[in-house]
């Protein structure tokens, strides 16, 4: 830096320094000068100050390449957001997933017998779609109806061409009555697949739990018949074994079928466990 | 007991529907369709009948509600 004479003032420092001068002057002769402590702009000139109390440099970066610059700051900030928040949200859905791997495994659970007296679990469905309905065979309307209902969804469903077959599925909710022969009696007359479970009371009560199904017989008359008033839907369980959506009466065979091809389009498959279970 | 087959819930339903009309007929005046009344009564079972019956109630229940709105029962004593 220059050497200054002490009436100028000198760019970018704050105060002054304080030294002492010394500058040739004739022979033999010393002056001395100390510089003063304020920097103040020689007489007739205006105080060159910025807001920071410096003063501003004369050269910098032209206006669009600071702005270059800026863009590209806040461009690696946006993308930096987006690539964390892309990775939280992939970190989301593997949690969901595995606890609803989970779910799919202990939930909705069924020790039963079908129609030839065949054991039957939950697991053996795996791999298929799956219309369970919950009902019995002493019903006097509405079972043959949910049943024909279930059925007309399943044969539109089998039309289409390229769908997975779906499984229709009775569980009884009287279990007294409804044995292995009842079911078979019963359930000729509706869907030709359509399988019927039945167990003991408390392997049926698990499974009509398992599912949050009411059921509750009425009272006997002299025959020692009763009807059994109960819950009135039709779940739908996916290839993993997961509850996936249910109707009610009010849904027509052709608004289950459509909402089965929906869920057959969106599907996507749990990730294995283990055990190598997955869902073939 | 076996379960109604299929055929004979399609014999219950259609008797209980032709007693069902007359009623509808007569203002559910059921001295005017005894002999239906008794047909019914022989397709279904007894508890079939019963259930019936109160669906019967039950249906016309409420179509009343849908047509003259819900009038809540006037509560003595109560605020």
């Amino acid at each position: 830096m220059p050497l200054r004479l002490p009436h100028s003032p000198t760019p970018g420092l704050p105060h002054a320094v304080t030294h002492r001068v010394t500058h040739s002057l004739p022979h033999g002769t010393t002056n001395t000068v100390p510089l003063r402590l304020t920097h103040s702009p020689p007489p007739g000139q205006p105080p060159r100050r910025t807001l920071w109390g410096r003063a501003p440099r004369e050269r910098g970066l032209p206006l669009w390449q600071r702005l270059l610059v800026a863009g590209a700051v806040a461009g690696a900030a946006g993308a930096l957001w987006l690539s964390l928040r892309g990775q939280k949200e992939r970190e989301r859905q593997a949690r969901r997933r595995a606890e609803l791997r989970a779910l799919a495994v202990g939930q909705g659970e069924f020790r039963l017998r079908d129609q030839e007296g065949r054991p039957r679990r939950k697991a053996d469905f795996r791999g298929s779609w799956v219309l369970l309905y919950f009902g019995f065979t002493h019903c006097p309307d509405v079972c043959p109806e949910e049943l024909g209902k279930l059925s007309q969804a399943v044969e539109l469903l089998e039309r289409e061409p390229g769908l997975p077959p779906v499984q229709p599925l009775f569980i009884t909710v009287d279990p007294e009555r409804d044995d292995a022969a009842a079911l078979g009696r019963y359930l000729r007359d509706f869907h030709p697949r359509l399988l019927g479970l039945t167990g003991t009371p408390e392997e049926v009560r698990a499974a009509g739990k398992a599912y949050r199904v009411y059921a509750s017989p009425g009272p006997r008359d002299e025959d020692g018949d009763y009807i059994v008033d109960h819950s009135v839907l039709i779940y739908l369980l996916g290839p993993d074994g997961l509850f996936l959506d249910c109707y009610g009466r009010g849904k027509s065979a052709q608004d289950i079928a459509r909402s089965v091809r929906r869920h057959m389009g969106s599907y996507r498959p749990l990730p294995r466990d283990d055990d190598g279970h997955d869902g073939q | 007991m076996s379960a109604p087959t299929m055929e004979e819930r399609k014999a219950c339903w259609g008797s209980r529907d032709e007693f069902w009309q007359c009623l509808d007929k007569h203002a559910d005046d059921a001295s005017k369709c005894e002999k239906l009344r008794l047909a019914f009564e022989s397709r279904c079972p007894q508890q079939w009948v019963k259930y019936f019956d109160k669906r019967r109630d039950f249906l016309k229940y409420k179509k009343k509600l849908e047509t003259e709105g819900y009038h809540p029962p006037e509560a003595a004593g109560k605020s």
